[in-house]
């Protein structure tokens, strides 16, 4: 059962890899990594479930953690241009 | 089977990063690498590895490649399609040489291969007596391979010294600095038509319109910090340690700094401060190994430390690990702001 789990997740992989690859806009691209990366949790659980040892599913809360933030880092750029903004002053109430 | 797939994956990712011209889908491509690889370590059982690649490598060098494809003001690779014939030979070279000298290796889980045999069942056997650390990977990079670790988290340390030097002053003299100055100058390459990057610079104000992001982001924020220290004092018994924790308490920085603008982050942690704990951390890690010289011991020798040689290891442990962290946060931070914090504005 898991097996087959495993086997559509990577098989979703691919198809996410060849979207990523083909485009053609950016955002195609942007929602391949997004997707990529929860892809990838999933394997990850998949694979402790499969081996049987569901002890590593910190390692997919780091995962998803991280490409939360990769992924609002892209669309940051891909809006803007850079990531340090906003450098005008600013009312001290959003620290 | 799960391996083979992933192989083929990263393989797939390899030849569409060559292919790809995009330099920003190169990057997004490059973190999709990332992930395929540490997916790879956790099926092959290396968690601790797994767990490095997914926060380096998927999470702050995508960041940071984006940050420094912003000072670059290009999207896109030159296209340079000359056909070069030694070029072409030395690689082929090169690669049969190293697929030659794999065929000398052992095969893939062979109990009789050097690493099985040499020193890795003295760790398996004796270190949790030694150390009294149940996780074999902490204990062998924090106390049997202390010198290793002293030198990378120096390399981290010289790494984010590097980047102040070279960059630091970047925002208060903006033309002072050749790599910024060439950027902005007017032989700069033009945003290529069509590509959605191309906005005005300074038209970020409209981040302060993203409600979503910002309360969500808000949110999240002490739920990572907490899950940084977490991975530092786990680190003694599961996956995780300093450099983990270093890079995830830093994630929780950038992401502020991605929402609020890294002059608002650096309010929160200024420069004057990243710049001693930067260099604390490593000052921890080398502090701990003259306390014990002056103990009476080797230096990193964490054994008499304390009364007990087992309490001592551990003791050590914790405390070079905290070095490790706070330096790898430090240098994370440190080269964040550095990048991102280049005024766009300024800079033209």
């Amino acid at each position: 059962m898991f097996g087959f789990t495993a086997l559509g997740v990577l098989l979703a992989m691919a198809l996410v890899l060849v979207r990523g690859l083909a485009g053609p806009t950016v955002y195609d691209r942007i929602l391949a990594v997004n997707a990529f990366g929860t892809l990838t949790v999933l394997l990850i659980a998949v694979h402790g479930f499969l081996s049987g040892r569901p002890d590593f599913l910190d390692i997919a809360l780091v995962y998803t953690l991280i490409n939360f933030i990769a992924l609002i880092a892209v669309t940051k750029f891909a809006k803007f241009a850079h990531l340090g903004g906003p450098f005008e002053q600013r009312s001290w109430s959003d620290v | 089977m799960i391996n083979i797939s992933l192989l083929m994956i990263m393989v797939a990712t390899a030849l569409g990063l060559v292919w790809l011209r995009n330099l920003l889908a190169v990057v997004m491509f490059s973190g999709i690498f990332s992930l395929t690889a540490a997916s790879l370590w956790v099926v092959l059982g290396a968690v601790d590895v797994a767990f490095t690649e997914a926060s380096v490598g998927a999470g702050i060098a995508t960041v940071l490649g984006l940050a420094s494809l912003a000072l670059t003001r290009t999207e896109h690779e030159k296209r340079t399609r000359v056909f070069h014939l030694p070029a072409l030979i030395v690689v082929l070279v090169t690669g049969a040489a190293l697929i030659y000298g794999t065929l000398d290796m052992p095969g893939w889980g062979d109990p009789d291969a050097p690493i099985h045999t040499h020193v890795a069942p003295r760790y398996i056997e004796d270190s949790l007596a030694e150390t009294g650390v149940p996780n074999i990977v902490t204990s062998v990079l924090a106390s049997y391979r202390g010198f290793d670790t002293l030198g990378e988290t120096t390399v981290i340390f010289t790494a984010g010294v590097g980047v102040l030097v070279l960059l630091g002053r970047g925002r208060r003299y903006p033309v002072a600095n050749p790599r910024v100055a060439a950027g902005g100058g007017p032989g700069r390459a033009p945003a290529a038509p069509g590509s959605e990057g191309a906005a005005v610079p300074g038209d970020s104000g409209e981040m302060r319109f993203k409600a979503i992001l910002r309360v969500g982001g808000k949110l999240l924020i002490p739920p990572i910090l907490l899950f940084a220290f977490y991975t530092q004092a786990h680190g003694e018994l599961g996956p995780g340690g300093g450099f983990q924790a270093g890079v995830i308490f830093a994630s929780a920085f950038i992401l502020y700094a991605l929402l609020f603008g890294v002059p608002m982050a650096r309010a929160v942690a200024p420069a004057s401060v990243l710049r001693g704990t930067l260099a604390l951390g490593v000052l921890i890690y080398a502090g701990v190994g003259i306390a014990g010289v002056l103990l009476g011991g080797n230096y990193l020798d964490y054994s008499v430390l304390a009364h007990d040689p087992v309490h001592g290891q551990e003791l050590g442990i914790i405390l070079i690990e905290l070095g490790v962290g706070i330096t790898v946060a430090s240098a994370m931070m440190t080269v964040f702001f550095v990048f991102a914090g280049q005024d766009p504005q300024q800079v033209d």
